[in-house]
């Protein structure tokens, strides 16, 4: 049984149709990754995994549990964290904090989840700026950040939401590098990302939205190859 | 909108120095106003310290919810005159003691926070601070008109509360004395709460759906229990606060307890004057504004206190024309507050200790 | 039979039953109209600056002491005081908007809501500072006179006020579909980075939204000033009433604002009949808290504040 399956997921906004029918499994353990243009429903198929939407068809099931229509919160102490296109720091929180709420979910004691937290900062490389205001922080650390953060609630499966946009080559390599290592250490990742230089080297499957619909699955290579993928918009090398 | 601009870092986890030397502090200070009624014995200066704590109590008890959690509330007077007209009634109807009767106003409070709760802190933003005035209004509005059961507007005129007897000693509530104690007691529990729960792993969580409930709630946050947790106790210590003032004032009607801008407004300004969000914040609010709008609103007190001379001008002056001008005051500062000090004189200070204490940050380790 | 509160029901069933029914029905629709001014000023002023104006009873309070003024002092009608009332409550607004409301744009949401609950408590202490605290009657010559209309009998003033209303609605839809500035307004309110994007000088469409709203507002005022007592706090109760409106309406929506004006006149006078007349507002505001219960945006709003 695949870790998350998710079987003819259908979410419609009026009368627009943001996902329509779209299967595909994510095998523990490995990474896979999820592209197409801007539009195609990519966030929204998070979105209706993590509790912030109802899908309208289909279902989704994490270890085997039906999770479509379970609330945000209680998603994530399944064991589905996330992490959000647009960053979303407690701004007013220090960047250990701000990853201590994320371990509060894991444990009930403040300090134990300090330790937790500072652990996971270690992770992403963010140990020396601890006590700084996650405000304040510039992109790339905020991505770091949000990452930390989501690895603090204990996932089994993280979903990463194009974590790699407004990066420099040297932030993006250090995220890649993170990424490998998380996948190295047994955990399972759902990586949306228009980087696709990065989703051929960290990805050992990809699936292709378009406009709602799943254009195509397969293996990175496989992918790359298919002409519908290729007509539609395969995004910036 | 943009985002507000950052506060210095974690206001929830000072570092350990700093937080016992504040301690400290604080204990002293303490120990100081405990030890004030027994040397000046004069009422005025002892009224003072009780409407001093009592605004220490419910500015605390805002804090929780409007500060910590995010959730401003204005409408918080429904706590107060339900745990006012709770004990009130118990004491009148049933002849229970006051020293039962607070409790039951905790309770009463929080009981009611569950249901204005569960209406209202589902909503967002402005839709939350109307609901919570609606609230308070409609509470109000009943109290005023099911006259049978609460004297309607003719309100309370509350006995004096009897004798409280313990094993070794009988306390007698006659005079400020006993209020004083009371309330500042009660001011102290307040301000431990907040700090304790700052700190605890709910704390944590307020703050987190305070920043941004989106992400608190996809990081595994209850939003409802933890919203409703920080308002059960907001509650309970709003309700003990108006069934204080009930005891001390001695009379309480509708308009009085239930009212918006002399009981749910200043609650808010004086968290926002001192630091919404902080443990200091509702202490040095409610330092800050008591003074002044006592000082409108009893001129001759003033001159008991010796700070102006006996039949000064000011005093005439101030009653026949600005006696109610406090609420003029509360509406200026409030103003005044979000557009230059949104983050209160705890914030503003902080800033400026900041700036002088700046030094070069040390440069990141090569990766 | 008496009714749960202890007043006196409506004397049943009939002819005398349906008429005090389409009685409180028409007094209500005619309050409507008038709470719907209020109503729709409120929602001009959020969907063109996303500020939600707590103060907005206030203007209503002023437009009222300002008919009162002009009645007592000069003689001028409350009806045709409103040349002035709705051009001075204009101004008043933008001039609030450009020294106050407008620097705070960037400020936290409920930082801003605060700032205009404080504008509103300094506006309504002002009134009382200049005013004192007496309630304030204007009588006309026809404040207690009464027509036929089909059978029922109508407050001559409250008819008045309600085709005066109706009118400067009819005004506002006018100058929101057919002139440049009424476009440009909607433009801003449905999307203000477009309509930067577009040339629209958003201050200025701020200036004149916060402006339209306190006119509107006061014109509100100005209108039932030879019905109601004019007091300083009276504020309060429209500025709950125009959040209920805007609420059950949608915000940002003219339309929900002028439906909501007249739902809520309607529930308030049914409520007065058919509840108690003490506990009209409280079954307004009651059924407003079960409205978001249910619909935590409101009857006809979004599913975004």
């Amino acid at each position: 049984m695949a870790l998350l399956e998710i079987r003819h997921l259908s979410k419609f906004f009026g009368g627009l149709a943001a996902n329509a029918d779209v299967s595909f499994s994510v095998e523990r353990g490995t990474i896979v990754g999820l592209v197409g243009p801007n539009g195609a429903g990519k966030t929204t198929l998070f979105d209706c995994v993590t509790g912030f939407h109802r899908p309208d068809r289909g279902e989704v099931r994490f270890r085997g549990i039906r999770i479509n229509g379970l609330s945000p919160a209680r998603v994530c102490r399944l064991g589905l964290a996330r992490t959000w296109q647009k960053v979303r720091p407690l701004a007013r929180l220090s960047v250990l904090d701000n990853v201590v709420v994320g371990a509060l979910t894991r444990t009930r004691r403040v300090e134990a989840a300090r330790d937790l937290a500072r652990e996971e900062l270690r992770v992403v490389g963010l140990s020396d700026r601890a006590g700084v205001a996650a405000g304040t922080l510039p992109v790339g650390e905020r991505k770091k950040l949000e990452l930390a953060r989501a690895l603090a609630t204990g996932p089994e499966l993280l979903l990463v939401d194009e974590v790699l946009g407004g990066l420099n080559p040297t932030e993006s390599e250090e995220v890649v590098e993170v990424l490998l290592a998380l996948r190295a250490s047994g955990l399972t990742l759902l990586v949306i990302e228009h980087d696709m230089r990065a989703i051929m080297r960290i990805s050992d499957r990809v699936v292709v939205l378009d406009s709602g619909e799943k254009l195509a699955e397969g293996t990175p290579a496989e992918v790359v190859e298919d002409r519908e993928v290729v007509a539609a918009y395969l995004g910036e090398p | 909108m943009p985002a507000p601009p950052p506060l210095p870092a974690s206001a929830s986890a000072p570092r350990a120095g700093a937080r016992a030397a504040g301690t400290w502090l604080a204990a002293a200070a303490v120990a100081l106003l405990a030890l004030f009624p027994v040397l000046v014995a004069r009422p005025y200066p002892l009224h003072m310290g009780v409407v001093l704590f009592l605004a220490v109590l419910e500015a605390a008890a805002w804090n929780l919810v409007g500060g910590i959690a995010g959730q401003y509330s204005v409408g918080h007077a429904v706590y107060f005159g339900a745990g006012a007209y709770a004990a009130v009634m118990l004491l009148e109807r049933l002849g229970i003691a006051p020293w039962w009767g607070i409790w039951a106003a905790a309770l009463c409070a929080v009981l009611l926070g569950l249901v204005v709760g569960t209406i209202t802190l589902r909503l967002r933003g402005p839709y939350f601070v109307l609901a919570s005035i609606a609230a308070a209004e409609v509470a109000r509005l009943a109290v005023l008109h099911f006259r049978a059961f609460t004297h309607g507007a003719q309100g309370f005129v509350v006995a004096e509360p009897p004798v409280l007897r313990l094993p070794g000693l009988s306390l007698t509530f006659d005079g400020k004395r006993p209020f004083y104690y009371l309330t500042l007691a009660l001011a102290v529990l307040a301000v431990a709460v907040n700090r304790a729960v700052l700190r605890s792993r709910l704390g944590y969580q307020l703050l987190a759906v305070r920043e941004d409930q989106d992400a608190a709630h996809s990081l595994g946050i209850r939003l409802s229990l933890v919203k409703n947790q920080a308002l059960a106790i907001s509650a309970a210590l709003t309700g003990v606060a108006g069934a204080v003032f009930a005891g001390y004032s001695r009379f309480i009607d509708p308009d009085t307890v239930f009212s918006l801008t002399d009981v749910s407004v200043p609650m808010v300004l004086y968290c926002l004057a001192g630091g919404a969000g902080t443990v200091e914040g509702p202490v040095v609010g409610a330092l800050l504004l008591v003074p002044v709008s006592e000082a409108l609103r009893n001129p001759r007190g003033l001159v008991s206190l010796g700070l102006l001379p006996a039949g000064s001008g000011v005093v005439g002056f101030v009653e026949r024309h600005l006696s109610q001008a406090h609420q003029l005051v509360y509406g200026v500062l409030l103003v005044l507050i979000v557009l230059f000090a949104p983050e209160g004189v705890a914030g503003l200070l902080r800033r400026l200790l900041r700036r002088s204490r700046a030094r070069p940050r040390p440069a990141p380790p090569p990766a | 039979m008496r009714s749960w509160a202890g007043v006196p029901a409506p004397a049943g069933r009939g002819e005398t039953g349906m008429i005090l029914f389409l009685q409180s029905l028409l007094s209500g629709v005619l309050m409507g109209g008038v709470y719907a001014l209020v109503g729709i000023g409120l929602t001009l002023v959020f969907g063109v600056m996303r500020i939600v104006n707590f103060a907005h009873g206030e203007l209503v309070m002023l437009g009222m002491y300002l008919a009162w003024f002009l009645f007592t002092r000069l003689g001028w009608d409350p009806y045709l005081s409103l040349v002035v009332v709705a051009p001075a409550l204009f101004l008043w607004g933008a001039l609030l908007q450009a020294a106050v409301v407008g620097r705070a744009l960037h400020a936290l949401p409920e930082n801003q809501m605060l700032l205009t609950i404080g504008l509103g408590l300094a506006m309504s202490n002002a009134a009382m500072l200049a005013f004192t605290a007496d309630y304030r009657i204007l009588t006309t010559s026809y404040s207690s006179s009464g027509l036929q209309v089909l059978g029922l009998s109508v407050s001559e003033p409250m008819l008045a006020a309600f085709l005066v209303a109706v009118g400067v609605t009819a005004g506002l839809y006018l100058f929101l579909l057919r002139t440049d500035t009424g476009r440009a307004i909607r433009a801003t309110a449905q999307d203000r980075e477009a309509a930067q994007l577009m040339g629209i000088d958003v201050r200025r469409m701020s200036l004149v939204a916060f402006g339209l709203g306190a006119a509107l507002a006061g014109t509100a005022g100005a209108l039932v000033s030879p019905t109601y007592y004019i007091y300083p706090q009276v504020g309060g109760a429209f500025t709950l009433k125009a959040f209920v409106i805007v609420v059950l309406g949608g915000m940002g929506s003219v339309v929900g604002a002028t439906l909501g004006g007249l739902l809520v006149g309607v529930t308030e006078s049914l409520a007065a009949v058919y509840v108690a007349s003490d506990l009209k507002e409280l079954v307004v505001y009651s059924l407003f808290l079960l409205v978001l219960v249910a619909r935590p945006s409101g009857l006809l709003g979004k599913a975004r504040a």
